[in-house]
């Protein structure tokens, strides 16, 4: 395995699809423990399938399909935040709204597009051996701007993700961190679509906080623990990507999927066995 | 004695429903006083209101500051602890006990800043006062609802607030906690004023100086016996829970 990975580091593509691994990583640590701790999937994974509609206005107009798709999917993100609170409509039927009309523009638009368009698939599944430098530099920008946020505000966003109408009672600015965060939400979904693809990324955004959530109930150790999870599954589904020769995205989330498992098994384990001690702990004083 | 809040003529609802009309109250240092009624009557809008959570519709509330007579009214929150309804959270969010509590400081606090030791040593000396300082590292989701009653009750009074506002204390919780849950209450009026929401009126008569009783509308009732006539005629159809020590004094009929 070693020597493979040191043939690889050789190829430009690979050092490309590390790095954005490693920046995916930990924006999806980070921002990933928003969402599960808040409860937000669904409205993430809307934004996920809205953003479809920004790639396919991307490749109709010639832009960069993840410029085009990531002003597209803060907008919707901002769509569904405002709509919901001020419109009349149930959040999740929104959500449903959003995501569906998103995706219909998508097709729409990359069917009108002028001549043949490359790399669709890539959105949809995830393609890391595609990933460009601008990818990686936007990347690193929103790594900077995230974790940033999440130094300044963190007691804020901690508490406000806890009790929002608590934190309304202190003042708290919880108008401007919901609209904030959800952008940061939108922005991390589509920079992270080129490593599990707009169908998977949500996996990225979930699996690896889950499986945090196994061995600490703590916030802060969630979004820290989610980072290197997120990343050994990402540059490990990488490696058996390149080494069996299938789609990227998918090998990630198998990656993902497996060591969920293995981690749930583990923490079984770990609990039958102190529960089996504790009982024998108490068997002791009455023995002697 | 200083005058904390007074409500005039307030109007205040969700969306086009009105639930809580012409009301007026003031509210003094040291009082206690039980907020009971019929659900749906307005009770926790009441306490909404006042939380700056809901803006009336017409009407006004009014804080007064300690030395400077009458101060500018979005200061509500450093005067202010509140304790809402338990059932409201997720019981599943990772925060721990500590953390909880401290975030009763998030207003004093810059949104930048971290907790200096002093702080986290007064959260702590809150805990052991309430008799929980043993859960400080547990997540809230490993708690019983009296425990969890206990850390929100520190959250809501680490500010040193003026008055203190509980939804429903006494939901999920076991009589025996109730006792001491209120004995604490008790303890605490000595230094701020409270308003407690409740539709158990046989309980909280026993602790409280004075009703309101809010059915759309709010009947200030001065004393804290109050019999069933009176509550008919306050249009506060509950019933009256009588508990055996509970003294029951008929009143002269009272005007207001």
């Amino acid at each position: 395995m070693t020597e493979l990975f040191f043939e690889l580091l050789n190829y430009k593509f690979f050092t490309n699809a590390l790095l954005a691994s490693v920046f995916a990583s930990i924006n999806c640590g980070i921002i990933g423990t928003y969402i599960v701790t808040r409860r937000l999937v669904f409205i993430s994974g809307g934004i996920t399938h809205t953003s479809f509609g920004g790639i396919g206005i991307g490749y109709f107009f010639g832009f960069n399909p993840i410029v085009s798709a990531a002003v597209f999917s803060v907008l919707a993100a901002l769509g569904i935040e405002f709509f919901s609170k001020k419109a009349d409509v149930r959040e999740d039927s929104l959500i449903g709204i959003f995501w569906s009309f998103g995706m219909a523009l998508g097709i729409i638009f990359a069917f009108l597009a002028p001549g043949y368009t490359p790399n669709l698939m890539g959105y949809l599944f995830g393609s890391l051996l595609t990933v460009t430098p601008l990818d990686i530099r936007l990347m690193i920008a929103l790594t900077i701007i995230v974790t940033l946020f999440f130094v300044a505000f963190y007691k804020v966003i901690l508490f406000i993700s806890f009790d929002q109408e608590y934190a309304k009672t202190h003042n708290a600015p919880v108008q401007f961190i919901n609209y904030a965060l959800i952008s940061l939400v939108a922005l991390t979904i589509v920079l992270s679509i080129k490593v599990a693809g707009i169908i998977l990324v949500i996996s990225l955004l979930t699996i690896p906080q889950t499986i945090a959530n196994l061995f600490s109930k703590n916030f802060m150790n969630i979004l820290i623990l989610s980072v290197p999870i997120a990343f050994f599954c990402a540059f490990s589904g990488l490696l058996i990507s390149y080494s069996l020769n299938i789609p990227s995205g998918a090998s990630v989330i198998m990656s993902l999927v497996f060591t969920f498992i293995i981690a749930k098994l583990f923490t079984i384990i770990v609990n039958k066995l102190s529960v089996k001690k504790a009982v024998l702990n108490q068997k002791k004083p009455t023995k002697a | 004695m200083g005058k904390i809040l007074e409500i005039t003529d307030l109007y205040a609802g969700y969306g086009n429903e009105i639930i809580l009309k012409d009301v007026s109250l003031v509210v003094n240092d040291n009082d206690y006083i039980g907020i009971i009624g019929p659900n749906g009557g307005g009770k926790t809008t009441l306490l909404k209101v006042i939380l700056g959570i809901i803006k009336p519709y017409r009407g006004s509330v009014t804080f007064f500051n300690d030395r400077q007579g009458e101060s500018s009214n979005g200061e509500s929150s450093n005067i202010i602890g509140y304790l809402p309804q338990i059932n409201q959270i997720d019981l599943r969010f990772p925060i721990q006990v500590a953390d909880v509590v401290l975030s009763g400081l998030m207003s004093k606090e810059g949104l930048f800043s971290r907790y200096s030791g002093r702080q986290k040593k007064l959260a702590e000396s809150l805990l052991s006062r309430l008799g929980v300082y043993h859960l400080r590292k547990k997540t809230i989701g490993e708690l019983s609802g009296g425990q969890l009653q206990r850390i929100y009750l520190c959250r809501a009074i680490i500010s040193s607030p003026r008055l203190l506002m509980l939804d429903e204390p006494n939901t999920f919780v076991d009589t025996k906690f109730e006792t001491d849950f209120y004995e604490i209450l008790r303890d605490l009026n000595n230094d701020m004023a409270i308003i407690v929401v409740s539709h158990d009126v046989g309980t909280i008569s026993w602790y409280v100086k004075t009703i309101a009783c809010v059915n759309r509308n709010l009947h200030y009732h001065p004393t804290n016996t109050i019999t069933q006539e009176q509550l008919a005629s306050y249009n506060c159809p509950i019933q009256l829970v009588t508990h055996g020590d509970i003294p029951h004094t008929v009143l002269a009929t009272h005007k207001h």
